[in-house]
């Protein structure tokens, strides 16, 4: 490969938006955006089969920082690790605070730091999955990188995706990010103990997310104080 | 771990008998045993795959992806656009721009100068600027 074309292709990988692709690349940089989406979706569809395959039940987990995904992993781990074998991966840029937090809860866990990628990929799953024996699981969850937007990037071949959102972040945060409720199973509206104080209006979250998405299962929780946590797992089979 | 390292090193010296060997068995108790450690390195934000251990002052370029299952030897040097996992690096090692390494052991000292290489299940020793000056041994 010439300096040229390695040049070319390091910029490709440098430029995530297509509008900032010069003319002279511009068509090249798209298809191999496109290419790379569909490598992942494909390895996605393989996940998926794989998990299938040793009766895995699996789940990937985004919201923002903050919105209590690792809370409800704890509160959820706490419960149902006497009767699934549960491993967890977990999404973070740099650290293992969440790993190590949801590990004090019987689950197993692996941690991925992405460093400047801010989601995980279906790449990531499975250079995992096929350096493991799945048959010591029997639930996968999979907690993203800590945000709303990059996700939605890339499917991970779960059987279900759910999106963590909370009322500390004001009733308009479910209509200012529709495409990951577009691609969720069930929302979960955490911190719900909190509604009063911070005035936030749950019902117009609740009816954002069923106008993105009608066939989204909405729920309201507190990882906190445990409400809802059951009724969580009913609707994830759990 | 550090036992089943020096029987690596041990076993790779003599490329004759590493296929006979049981450095595949060797590897995977490295693999077992491996606990990331990750504070010592210096460079960017790469992407890490829990066990990543890297030894002090590994210097990794950008836009790398190590793990899962990855040793790292001290003061060995990781360029742009690498991607290793399940593989073994000693010390003062460099692995050249957009290599991908699986399942790989590479020698101490070896500094493999060149770009674009992708390779599984192989011991590989230095010093090399291009491929064809490389020396590998499948296992």
């Amino acid at each position: 490969m010439s300096d040229k074309e390695e040049n070319f292709i390091s910029r490709i990988k440098e430029v995530e938006s297509t509008n900032l692709a010069r003319d002279e690349i511009r068509d090249e940089v798209i298809e191999t955006k496109k290419a790379v989406e569909k490598d992942n979706d494909l390895l996605a569809e393989k996940i998926h089969q794989i998990f299938k395959n040793y009766n895995i039940k699996s789940f990937d987990i985004v919201g923002a920082i903050g919105a209590g995904k690792t809370a409800l992993l704890e509160a959820i781990s706490e419960k149902i690790t006497s009767k699934y074998r549960v491993l967890v991966i977990c999404g973070d840029i740099t650290t293992r605070v969440d790993a190590d937090r949801i590990e004090k809860h019987r689950a197993e866990t692996i941690q991925i730091n992405t460093g400047r990628e801010c989601a995980l990929n279906a790449y990531h799953v499975h250079q995992i999955i096929k350096n493991k024996d799945l048959k010591n699981y029997d639930v996968i969850f999979i907690e993203n990188v800590g945000n709303l937007i990059c996700p939605s990037d890339f499917i991970l071949g779960t059987d279900k995706r759910l999106i963590v959102v909370s009322t500390t972040e004001g009733e308009w945060v479910v209509e200012k990010h529709p495409m990951l409720f577009e691609m969720s199973d069930i929302a979960v509206i955490n911190k719900i103990d909190l509604k009063e104080r911070l005035g936030t209006d749950v019902d117009k979250m609740v009816s954002d997310a069923k106008k993105i998405n009608p066939k989204i299962e909405v729920i309201t929780t507190s990882a906190k104080t445990g409400e809802n946590i059951e009724k969580l797992m009913n609707l994830m089979g759990l | 771990m550090k036992e089943e390292l020096i029987k690596i090193e041990e076993i790779i010296k003599n490329f004759d008998t590493i296929e006979k060997s049981d450095i595949k068995a060797l590897m995977l108790r490295v693999f077992t045993k491996l606990k990331s450690r990750l504070e010592n390195y210096v460079g960017d934000y790469p992407t890490f795959i829990e066990p990543v251990y890297l030894e002090d002052n590994v210097k990794i370029g950008d836009d790398v992806l190590l793990g899962p299952n990855v040793y790292i030897g001290a003061n060995s040097v990781i360029e742009d656009y690498v991607e290793i996992s399940n593989t073994i690096i000693f010390e003062n090692s460099t692995i050249g721009q957009n290599f991908k390494l699986e399942n790989c052991v590479v020698a101490k000292n070896s500094s493999l100068n060149f770009k674009n290489f992708n390779i599984k299940n192989c011991v590989l020793v230095g010093p090399a600027k291009s491929k064809n000056e490389l020396k590998s041994i499948e296992f």
